[in-house]
């Protein structure tokens, strides 16, 4: 459970993030068109997050290829790609409530994993979860403490680097 | 404009990962496998295959034969020695809460065993180490490896190596009716829960 | 260091800043009245003098708690907003959403409250919201912490704008705190004080709202599923540092008035000092640290926890009475000062946070706490410094821009009455929950005893009179800020930029 979660999936991501980096400069305008302040790229991440956050989808995952194959696909393109794509577009607030939203994900399933009584995926064991949870809240604490590191005395860039939404169409 | 078609493309997506989440969960009520497979046999009832099993005795039987009656059925390793070999003295229980419609004929225990090690020996010193009283409770096995597989995948068991030699399972108290239809998954720990079950369907 | 003029250009509303700021005061202070007339009724029911049933007490003594604190944090953030956007760039959009997230998140508590029957107060104790014995459902529960939820994103929207802002003129927050000056070198003293006060409640608050985040979700998550069982110390313990941030961030912003106001009226520069920029460093820190003081009674907490809460809450007490205290009164004394409605409100506000910070003190020492814990003590001394300061401060801004129309302080008749009202109602309502608390009568109950019912008829009196002036200062307030300006006021500024700060 917490290689899939801390590091198959979150490879996944990275994955995705990878391939975005290589979007054609047309493909990305046109998805540039329809993702004003990287917002819609932002929903699609976090209902895929979501999704992928379900114990039944981790157990799936594992017992039906069909759904591991839909793992494989959705959370780089969907995911990781789509995160990728639209971060830059992203101004510093939506930066901001996604990052505190991400932290309080972490917390929130850490202290889930660590306080449930039941196996919440079948495939896996319980002392798995537990350790799984305590990893959680350390990231989530680790995330916490390097952001506000670099609030308080780095450099954050508060502005989008793709300050400009493009028109569809040619140039 | 492209704040407009950002809205839409939001919508749009907010609709479908809605429905996706909907769709994985049984409409928002199961967000476990567990309790997903306790959902969907409580509304699709599942035909249990009629596979050939051994019992604790080395005879033959299998789950046509055990037709027209109740059946209460737990997936059990006798090598347990955790928490799961509290199912064997759950059945014990039963067997005694259950008496008088075992005896009748309306109600038997089955205990399958999902471990391959377990032989008729093992079976049988199961059922004595929890005090069987000798009469509606059958511990079994699957003869062929292959039925093995398929009746946990029937039922919905899994069971992960735990490390020590041992499985931790998703154990529970499996109903089928006397169709050999499996109507119910019930709590492993909750034995009155499933003799109240029972006894409020046995026709009088 | 603050500008000396009274109403300087860069501060002038109009437009779209306009209409927002109306919003968020009109709402304020029409909140205020409503909030202040529950309150009142609840006061009145523990003297005996008009019944609410029991149940009802409750559920009023909640929508008081959640209310209160909401609308003083909706009244701050616009005060905050008011001075900040001189120095940073701040976004009306972030402003409005709040607004609009803080609307939504009201009417789920007022649903949940008066529709669901919610009554477990604003402190959503684990368990006690699931255990409505028949008066409120679970359903009713969660509508009120996601009401919450909605108000505390809608705050956090707000100050990431803000962090946004400072960052790009500051670099970073730690300068913007002047953390760099605190061991050396020239201070600018240009260096906003607004700006130090801002992001010390960015930083607080914004911890405080996303510990609210994750135990507000892990409630909910118990409320639908109860096989979930939350360790109770530690959910009580993050439900406490979210709300205990919350109120003092409202008080914390309103000192922003102080800072840019005050030397107005007295005529006199009130320089940056390194003192200052130390206080609000320490004031950063122990905000964040010092929320143990509400759980004094926990024994099961870890003793060096508890012991914090008591070393904090005595060291807090510095930044404010030896700083600002201290130092606004250094700036008003002798100085020529111009007595108006907003300089009152101001000199009142200093007391008012002093006076409750003093009880707050008392009450945060353990072996006095022991005897004082859940008494109405506590109410007396919270009441003391949000009824006489945060309010005050609120009011304050609120009186200078009403004056900023009509290019005059205001300082009406009326006004000249309604102050001492309210004041002396005020400290009426507030010694007598004071003295109860000496009673030991118990807070958040009906009820009363025999015994108690003379400190609730006091408080009753006090209460009535708060109340009499509130409703004549929300009048005052929303006429005078609907009023058109007058045409003096857009005298030959007009080809200066509308909006220097956006």
């Amino acid at each position: 459970m917490t290689l899939q979660m801390l590091v198959q999936i979150p490879l996944l991501g990275v994955a995705g993030w990878l391939l975005a980096q290589g979007t054609p400069a047309r493909l990305r305008r046109v998805l540039a068109a329809w993702n004003h302040r990287g917002v819609s790229g932002l929903v699609l991440a976090s209902l895929t997050g979501l999704v992928w956050m379900l114990p039944r989808a981790m157990d799936a995952a594992v017992d039906v290829p069909l759904v591991t194959l839909a793992k494989f696909l959705s959370v780089p393109l969907l995911l990781g790609a789509a995160i990728a794509l639209s971060w830059p577009r992203m101004g510093f607030v939506v930066r901001g409530v996604f990052l505190v939203e991400l932290i309080a994900t972490c917390f929130r399933m850490g202290w889930l994993y660590l306080v449930s009584p039941v196996r919440l995926c079948s495939n896996y064991l319980l002392d798995d979860q537990q350790r799984l949870g305590k990893y959680l809240v350390g990231i989530g604490g680790a995330v916490v403490l390097i952001l506000a590191w670099k609030l308080m005395w780095g450099r954050i860039d508060t502005g989008r680097t793709e300050r400009k939404d493009p028109p569809i169409g040619p140039r | 404009m492209t704040v407009l078609r950002t809205l839409l493309a939001s919508l749009a997506i907010l609709v479908a990962g809605i429905a996706v989440l909907a769709f994985s969960t049984d409409g928002f009520r199961a967000y476990t496998t567990e309790t997903a497979r306790r959902i969907d046999v409580r509304t699709h009832p599942r035909p249990v295959p009629p596979l050939v099993l051994q019992a604790a005795d080395g005879t033959r039987t299998s789950f046509a034969a055990l037709r027209g009656r109740w059946l209460l059925v737990d997936f059990i390793y006798t090598r347990c020695t955790t928490y799961c070999s509290v199912q064997g003295g759950e059945f014990a229980n039963l067997q005694r809460w259950l008496a008088g419609p075992i005896a009748a004929g309306k109600v038997t225990l089955v205990s399958v065993s999902f471990d391959p090690r377990d032989e008729p020996a093992q079976l049988a010193g199961y059922q004595r180490r929890f005090g069987d009283s000798g009469t509606g409770w059958v511990a079994v096995r699957a003869v062929a490896s292959a039925d093995r597989a398929v009746l946990m995948r029937v039922f919905g068991v899994t069971a992960v190596a735990d490390g020590l030699g041992g499985f931790v399972h998703n154990a529970a108290i499996n109903v089928v009716n006397p169709d050999g239809k499996l109507v119910a998954i019930l709590d492993w720990d909750d034995p009155r829960a499933a003799a109240r079950y029972i006894t409020r369907r046995l026709t009088p | 260091m603050a500008s000396l003029t009274m109403y300087p250009e860069e501060e002038r509303l109009q437009g779209a800043d306009r209409v927002a700021f109306n919003l968020y005061i009109i709402s304020a202070v029409v909140l205020f009245v409503l909030m202040m007339l529950i309150g009142v009724a609840m006061r009145m029911t523990q003297a005996n003098w008009y019944g609410v049933p029991p149940a009802l007490f409750y559920q009023l003594l909640s929508m008081h708690g959640a209310g209160m604190v909401g609308s003083m944090v909706l009244a701050t953030t616009a005060v905050m907003w008011f001075f900040l956007r001189k120095y940073v760039r701040l976004h009306l959009w972030a402003l409005v959403t709040n607004y609009v997230l803080f609307m939504l998140g009201a009417l789920c508590l007022i649903v949940s409250i008066f529709g669901g029957g919610y009554a477990a107060l604003w402190t959503f104790l684990y368990p006690l919201p699931t255990h409505g014995v028949g008066m409120w459902s679970p359903h009713a529960a969660a509508l009120f912490m996601l009401g919450y939820l909605l108000i505390g994103v809608g705050e956090l929207i707000f100050y990431l704008d803000a962090a946004a802002g400072i960052i790009k003129v500051y670099g970073n927050l730690g300068r913007a705190l002047g953390l760099h000056w605190l061991f050396g070198g020239t201070i600018d003293q240009n260096h906003p004080k607004t700006v130090v006060a801002s992001t010390s409640m960015i930083i607080a608050n914004s911890l405080g709202i996303l510990a609210g985040a994750v135990v507000l979700v892990m409630s909910l998550i118990n409320i639908f599923y109860p096989q979930v069982v939350l360790d109770a110390l530690f959910t009580k313990t993050l439900i406490y540092w979210f709300g205990h941030m919350y109120i003092n961030a409202a008080i914390y912003m309103g000192v922003i008035a102080i800072y840019e106001l005050l030397s107005r009226y007295s005529g006199r520069p009130y320089p940056l000092t390194r003192v200052f920029l130390w206080a609000w460093a320490a004031t950063t820190l122990f905000v964040i640290i010092v929320f143990p003081h509400h759980l004094m009674m926990d024994y099961a907490e870890p003793h060096w926890f508890l012991l914090m809460g008591q070393t904090v809450s005595w060291a807090s007490g510095f930044p404010v009475v030896v700083v600002t205290a201290y130092g606004a009164l250094t700036n008003i004394y002798r100085a020529n000062m111009r007595w108006s409605m907003p300089s009152k409100l101001l000199v009142l506000s200093l007391f008012g946070w002093v006076a409750g910070g003093f009880a707050a003190v008392l009450d945060s020492t353990i072996r006095i706490n022991l005897v004082m814990h859940n008494t109405q003590w506590v109410p007396g001394h919270f009441h003391f410094y949000l009824l006489l300061g945060a309010l005050a401060m609120a009011l304050a801004l609120m009186y200078h821009v009403i004056g900023s129309r009509a290019h005059a302080p205001p300082n009406s008749s009326a006004d000249r009455l309604g102050f001492p009202v309210y004041v002396g109602g005020a400290l009426i309502f507030l010694f007598a929950f004071l003295d109860a608390g000496h009673l030991s009568v118990p807070r958040r109950m009906y009820p009363h005893l025999e015994a108690w019912l003379p400190t609730d008829a006091i408080g009753s009196v006090g209460g009535i009179l708060v109340l009499l002036a509130m409703i004549y200062f929300a009048i005052r307030i929303t006429v005078g800020l609907l009023k058109t300006p007058s045409p003096a006021a857009a005298g030959g500024l007009g080809d200066r930029a509308a909006d220097a700060a956006g």
